[in-house]
């Protein structure tokens, strides 16, 4: 998967309409400027009571290379270090106050929408890392992000109230042991509908081969269609490893035909290459003489 | 937010930081240098990299001399590498030419000294009050002497021993002077009732009176030659700082022709029993009894400079004498035979290569290297206690036979004079000791795969730490009732009243007699030649260091707890009784036959392994009246820690057979399971417990359903909110590979799939044919079986290979390695084949097992258990099994976890990997190729390095962990532990606390987390287990079906697990897995200093505006409120410890 860079190193926060850009050197002051200005922080606590708390930061979602239909760009807000004890469903309740939220999704880091793939049921896929996350957040209106951002930093969102209560610790743990018995036939059920329409894709794709083979095949009249042909559809499946066997059965074949010892030059060069040998031997041990020397490791006591 | 300042090293990293702090708390000024040459600065410096030769170089003409000197190092060693080590050595040990001035010069002073001896008037001989402030060196027991002494200047004063003869070596130098005692001083009629030998201590109190008032010399003190009381020595340091390395040792000797050797022949009596006694009756056994010893310490004193010469023309005729005897030294020095009562000194040794040369054993022109050899083949093959050697090339006609010597000493090796036995104090036991060291040497000599240099002359070989059982005789004024109770009087007189000496070969035999077979070699330690200041009196012999002896089990005899006799009616039954006395009965066995017999108490292995302790005890009271009060044995007391169950006392053997057992049903169970769409290929183990190295083996359940909520479908159990946390119940993991075949699809994620769906089956099919209660989920099984939990997961040996899988664009096939599939293989592969080959190593070695679980029990308790994984502590303690060197095998928990923590810290993990050879498979080419291998990639491997057959370039093991900083502290804290254990071990004075070891320091981590014990279900094993336990709903017993219990639900682990998802990046977190009950938070040393803002380093940190720029730093206060919010329930109070950093 290419990951395509979405953010510049330093998150610029340029201000519309501050300074007109005349030369380089003050669009290089612009960017100094630009830092001047701090994120919108929104301080987030555990519960009232919590003696600190962290500091959300929110943005609207702004994308240079791509625009994908999930994350609108004008309705979308980017929200950085989410503690793990929020979940989604919490993050909606939090920030369902700035206007009416059309999705929410938690990431371990900023990345790209994933591409939808087969469905996967919840007992297949791997567990998510609890850690700190960033989310967007979808608002059906733009008016959403606006409001959001605004949010004055001393008033902390709250994650767990009264109302709301999340659970965190024992509590939890417990939780998650009573979820992870699943039933075996409900189990049964989401491996047999994975199966399923695993049969289906690969009967599919036979019946696509089938079909290209065919072309490939000559007609009554001797012609072949000569086609692009698929990608990676080659006659012969080949992989890397067969290659290099290859390879290797060849090199081996050419040694067995030569001669060892046979002319008296190769006599002579042998005995050549066992002095050598010794003497690098030689050599390598004085190396490592000489740095045991240095570690002091040849007092017995 | 700041580390203040004198916390910080400008450059150094906080691991490093704190592992030298500790360092200096701990020990002072100990081996930090080491440490400190592993920081970035110098960090290539020290590693072997791959040697560029240009190709110049290597293919020029070879001279002749140079081809001479490769094909020697080919032939002779197994490199040059050997070669040149021991000549490193030999540089090493050497006397320096500055050091030699220094002798000379202080010899010189000291003869001039000597000889200004002033005479005094004749006194009686037990008159000592001529001398004003020197004490005799001298035990007078008994008091009355007959004779007159006085004071003369020396006849002579003249160099002796190693010294002339170039063979001294360092450290400790010490020079023999002899001074003749002038003929008029002593009488020939003096060799009767230790005359001469008073006289003798008397002559060096005068000489000590006299040097007492020079300023030549620095320290004085007397000793005593090889421990023998009879024969004083005084020791004289040069004054200033040459004081400690130099020591001159003065010898008071008659002239040579004193007495005639024929006078002293070993069966005649010198001492007369009358006078020794002090009664004047003769005693009614008729003659009095020979004095060998008394006889041979007497003639000893006539033969120095005999020997000197005989020794100078052997060394001027072989080249190597020198560079051999020091070898010869050095080698014995390793395993402390070297000094003490009846050692083999340097002295016996140069006179063993004479016998060797002048026999024509070995031939003058070979290597020091060749007749070292040759020299401890020679020891190993050849029994002195059988038939003894002899110097003496035509001795004169009254010179006594071998068999006079045999008769009279243990160990026979004559003199060149043929009348002096030169190991006259050795014990048998102690040249067996010798025998077995040679026979040791020269084994990993032969084997080229090991490293002999190391494993003979580099490693010392402490009591404690070479032999399976170590116990001490405290109290040794018992010894005197014990010869009393022997019938040692003669013996006793022979050695003037040292019942110490007197009583030992006796004890020896004795035990030798009652070990019989449980033991392959029984040693004792030399007892030391005392040392004591000129001015004060002798010490007695009960003042001196406890007696230790040293045990070799042998594990095949060790596991009967009963001794099997002759039979009732045979002669030998009666001697039988007279060795076990009461303790023996006739029982009769299922044979029929009816035999005498001892039976001792011992249900559990650990107890086993400590019968000897009962024999020892038990033999020592009934014969030699030593109360059991008096036999300090160490043993089994590291056992206690890894004890499973307080009542039954064992250290976890029988449990860990109990599981495997119940593995083996289950397996079978599995295999002739029927109605699966593919068969089952195999089923292999893949836990510790498996193969009986788990810490805390899986002990079977039955649970009170009441303290538990329940599910509602299935009604498995469920932990309840409120109540402590459950038993934790190990989930032990079983591997089953299925069938390999066409019909398994050729995708990752199907095969998941499919997996889940194997899972599914075979629950239904052991639920309903074996009424297991059985939980399937998408990547395991768990099975409820006998009061066990078992973790089956399916696995396919293709998977792997499916995961690397990769179609380029071209639609060329390549295989990548990833992260999931090197996790796959290492569980369903690496893992299971470790494990089965580990267990076969525990059949092989019992105590294999709980080496292991006292080296993981240590590894976790010192916080280390996240860095060093289970399998790669197991293979570092399979290394101790399978290369013992420079010791065999061990027996014993204790003895095997002692060498795990020296092996941890003295390897070289930096410039060698370490090759653990299982199963034998590798051979000499593959070390090298291995070794090669190590060098050329050094940099990208793991820091620690372990190759074994199956994985010879990667150490899967160790991949990911430890680090550089955490193995650095390893080596220091298992230095530090192995010092405090091998103390608290040899120290006879107090019983302490051998858990010292495994408690660890704290105070140097940041942030402390304390759990609440309720919450820790493990709490009940802690190495300081609380008084209390709640009860966690379960008790031992196992009743078969039932419901699915609570299976692998650990808060900790759970709660590690979050931390370290969310704040792995910023701290470091410990914990001992095995019922600890604090998390340790080091922050990592990048942690602070404030960074510049960045989308992907925002996590837990709070932005801060200064000055123009938008940087973040740590938001401290939350992450350590999130520390509790986390573990909500389980934490019970985060400790910041801000003396350490500052918010």
């Amino acid at each position: 998967m290419t990951c395509i860079k979405m953010w510049d190193d330093n998150w610029s926060w340029t201000p519309l309409g501050h300074g007109v850009c005349v030369s380089l050197k003050h669009i290089r002051n612009a960017s100094v400027i630009c830092d001047d200005f701090a994120p919108p922080v929104i301080d987030i606590k555990f519960t009232q009571n919590s003696p600190a708390a962290h500091q959300l930061l929110v943005k609207e979602h702004k994308v240079r290379v791509e625009k994908t239909a999930s994350r609108p760009l004008d309705r979308t807000l980017f929200v950085l270090n989410i503690p793990p004890y929020c979940t989604e469903d919490v993050l909606n309740r939090l920030f369902v106050q700035f206007g009416p939220i059309e999705s929410v999704e938690l990431k371990d880091k900023p990345s790209n929408p994933e591409p939808a793939e087969p469905k996967l049921s919840k007992h297949f896929t791997p567990k998510q890392k609890q850690g700190f996350s960033v989310g967007y957040i979808v608002y059906t209106k733009p008016s959403g992000v606006t409001a959001a951002k605004a949010h004055p930093q001393n008033v902390p969102l709250i994650v767990s109230t009264e109302e709301h209560p999340v659970k965190t610790g024992l509590q939890k743990w417990i939780h998650q042991y009573s979820r992870s018995l699943v039933p075996p036939d409900v189990l049964q059920q989401a491996v047999d509908s994975f199966m399923n329409d695993y049969d289906q894709r690969k009967e599919e794709e036979a019946e696509r081969k089938k079909k290209e083979a065919e072309e490939q095949e000559e007609d009554e009249e001797g012609w072949v269609k000569v086609t692009k042909g698929a990608k990676g559809a080659k006659a012969r499946p080949h992989s890397e490893a067969a290659d290099k066997k290859a390879l290797e059965k060849e090199g081996k074949k050419t040694k067995r035909k030569e001669l060892v010892n046979f002319y008296s030059w190769q006599h002579r060069q042998s005995q050549r290459e066992h002095i050598a040998e010794l003497r690098k031997k030689f050599e390598e041990d004085k190396q490592k003489i000489a740095l045991l020397r240095a570690q002091r490791k040849f007092r017995p006591y | 937010m700041k580390r203040k300042a004198a916390e910080t090293p400008a450059d150094g990293d906080k691991e490093m930081q704190s592992t030298e702090s500790k360092h200096s708390q701990d020990e002072g000024e100990r081996p930090t240098k080491e440490l400190k040459s592993d920081s970035k600065k110098s960090s290539n410096a020290g590693l072997v990299r791959p040697l560029k030769v240009s190709n110049k170089e290597l293919y020029k003409a070879p001279t002749p001399e140079e081809l001479n000197q490769l094909k020697e190092t080919e032939s002779l060693f197994h490199c040059s590498l050997l070669k040149m080590q021991m000549e490193e050595l030999l540089k090493e040990v050497v006397i320096s030419e500055k050091k030699k001035r220094l002798v000379d010069s202080f010899v010189l002073k000291i003869t001039e000294l000597l000889h200004s001896v002033p005479e005094t008037p004749v006194v009686e001989l037990s008159d000592t009050t001529w001398l004003s402030k020197a004490e005799v060196p001298f035990i007078l027991m008994p008091k009355s002497a007959k004779g007159k002494f006085h004071m003369e200047p020396p006849a002579s004063v003249a160099l002796i021993g190693s010294y002339p003869l170039g063979t001294c070596t360092k450290p400790r130098v010490s020079v023999d002077l002899m001074v003749t005692i002038p003929a008029n001083v002593i009488h020939p009629m003096d060799a009767i009732n230790q005359r001469y030998s008073r006289k003798r201590a008397l002559y060096l109190a005068g000489l000590a009176e006299h040097l007492l008032s020079s300023k030549e010399v620095g320290t004085m003190q007397y000793s005593c030659l090889h421990g023998n009381r009879l024969r004083p020595v005084l020791l004289l340091t040069p004054p200033g700082k040459d004081g400690g390395s130099l020591t001159l040792r003065i010898h008071a000797c008659p002239p040579p022709d004193f007495l005639k050797p024929g006078q002293l022949h070993p069966q005649k009596n010198k001492i007369r029993t009358d006078w020794f006694t002090g009664i004047d009756a003769p005693q009614p056994g008729g003659p009095d009894a020979p004095t060998p010893h008394y006889n041979s310490t007497v003639l000893g004193d006539h033969l120095p400079g005999a020997h000197l010469q005989f020794l100078c023309a052997v060394r001027d005729q072989c080249g190597a004498f020198k560079d051999t005897v020091a070898l010869l030294k050095v080698w014995l020095r390793q395993r402390e035979l070297d000094q003490g009562s009846g050692c083999f000194g340097g002295f016996v040794a140069s006179m063993l290569v004479a016998y060797l040369l002048t026999s024509h054993k070995v031939s003058n022109h070979m290597s020091a290297y060749q007749l070292f050899r040759n020299a401890l083949h020679f020891l190993a093959s050849t029994d002195l206690t059988e038939n003894g050697i002899t110097l003496a090339r035509n001795p004169d006609s009254t010179a006594p036979s071998l068999s006079d010597f045999h008769s009279a000493f243990q160990v026979v090796f004559v003199d060149p004079s043929g009348h002096l036995n030169l190991c006259a104090d050795m014990t048998a036991h102690t040249y067996k000791q010798i025998q077995h060291e040679a026979s040791l040497s020269v084994q990993f000599w032969d084997d080229p795969t090991m490293d002999g240099f190391q494993a003979l002359l580099m490693s010392p070989k402490p009591l404690i730490r070479t032999y399976d059982h170590v116990f001490q005789l405290c109290g040794l004024s018992k010894l005197q009732s014990a010869c009393k109770k022997l019938n040692l009087f003669s013996e006793l007189m022979d050695h003037s009243g040292n019942y110490i000496i007197t009583a030992l070969p006796l004890l020896l035999s004795l035990l030798q007699r009652g070990l019989g077979e449980r033991i392959h070699l029984l040693v004792h330690s030399l007892p030391p030649s005392p040392e004591w200041p000129v001015t004060s009196e002798p010490l007695k012999h009960k003042e001196q260091p406890p007696l230790s002896f040293g045990l070799l089990l042998n594990p095949e005899h060790l596991a009967s707890a009963l001794e099997k006799g002759p039979p009732a009616d045979s002669p030998k039954a009666a001697e039988f009784r007279q060795l076990w006395g009461e303790r023996a009965e006739l029982r009769r066995f299922q044979d029929g036959s009816i035999t005498e017999a001892v039976l001792w108490e011992a249900s559990t292995a650990c107890l086993k392994r400590l019968v000897p302790q009962q024999i020892i005890n038990h033999l020592l009271q009934l014969h030699a009246d030593i109360p059991p009060s008096c036999v300090r044995y160490v043993g089994g007391l590291l056992d206690n820690v890894i004890i499973v169950r307080e009542e039954s006392c064992g250290t976890g053997e029988e449990e860990s057979l109990k599981v495997v057992q119940c593995y083996d049903d289950l397996s079978r169970k599995l295999w002739q399971l029927e109605d699966l769409p593919l068969s089952i290929t195999s089923v292999q183990g893949a836990h510790p417990a498996l193969r009986y190295t788990q810490v805390l083996p899986p002990v079977p359940f039955k649970l009170s359903y009441k303290q538990f909520d329940r599910e509602k479908r299935s009604r498995a159990l469920l932990p309840q909110d409120g109540n402590p946390c459950p038993v934790y119940i190990t989930p032990i993991k079983v591997i089953c590979h299925m069938e390999g075949s066409g019909k398994w699809p050729h995708d990752a994620l199907a095969i998941r799939h499919i997996k889940a769906a194997f899972h599914i089956r075979l629950a239904e099919i052991l639920k309903n044919t074996h009424n297991y209660p059985c939980h399937p989920s998408a990547t395991h099984l768990d099975v409820w079986k006998d009061g066990l939990a078992f973790r089956i997961q399916v696995a396919y040996h293709r998977e792997p290979q499916v995961l690397r899988e990769l179609l380029s664009p071209d639609g060329m096939l390549l295989m990548r390695d990833n992260l999931q599939a090197q996790a796959l293989e290492m569980d369903t592969q690496h893992r299971t084949l470790l494990t089965s080959t580990l267990h076969g190593l525990q059949q092989q070695h019992p105590c294999f097992g709980a080496v292991c679980r006292l080296a993981k029990r240590w590894l976790g308790a010192q916080l280390f258990g996240a860095d060093l994984c289970e399998d790669a502590a197991d293979l570092l303690v399979a290394h101790l099994f399978l290369h013992p060197a420079p010791n065999t095998a061990p027996s014993s928990p204790q003895v095997g976890f002692l060498r795990f923590l020296h092996l941890l810290s003295s390897f070289d993990w930096r410039n060698s990997p370490l090759v653990v050879n299982l199963n034998s498979q590798l051979t000499v080419a593959d070390y090298t190729d291995i070794k090669n291998g190590f060098a050329a990639s050094r940099e990208s491997l793991p820091t620690m390095f372990i190759a074994t057959p199956t994985d010879r370039k990667q150490s899967i093991w160790t991949r990911d962990a430890p680090s550089v900083q955490m193995l650095q502290r390893m080596v220091t804290v298992a230095a530090e532990s192995l010092h405090v254990l091998e103390a608290q071990l040899t120290d006879a004075t107090h019983t302490q606390d051998v858990r010292v070891a495994f408690r660890p320091p704290l105070d140097v981590y940041d942030v402390l987390i304390y759990l609440r014990p309720k919450q820790v279900p493990l709490v009940g094993s802690a190495v300081d287990p609380p008084s209390h336990e709640p009860s966690r709903g379960a008790q031992e017993g196992a009743i078969p079906g039932g419901v699915l219990p609570v299976i692998d639900f650990n808060p900790v682990s759970l709660y590690l697990t979050e931390l370290r998802e969310a704040f792995g990046d910023m701290a470091l977190f410990f914990h001992d897995p095995y019922g600890g009950t604090v998390i340790a938070v080091l922050w990592k040393p990048n942690t602070f200093p404030p960074l510049r803002f960045k989308t992907g380093t925002m996590a837990a940190r709070r932005v801060e505006v200064c000055e123009d720029k938008v940087s973040t730093v740590p938001n401290v206060e939350a992450i350590l409120h999130d520390f509790s919010v986390l573990g909500e329930g389980l934490v019970e109070r985060v400790v910041p410890r801000t003396e350490k950093w500052v918010v």
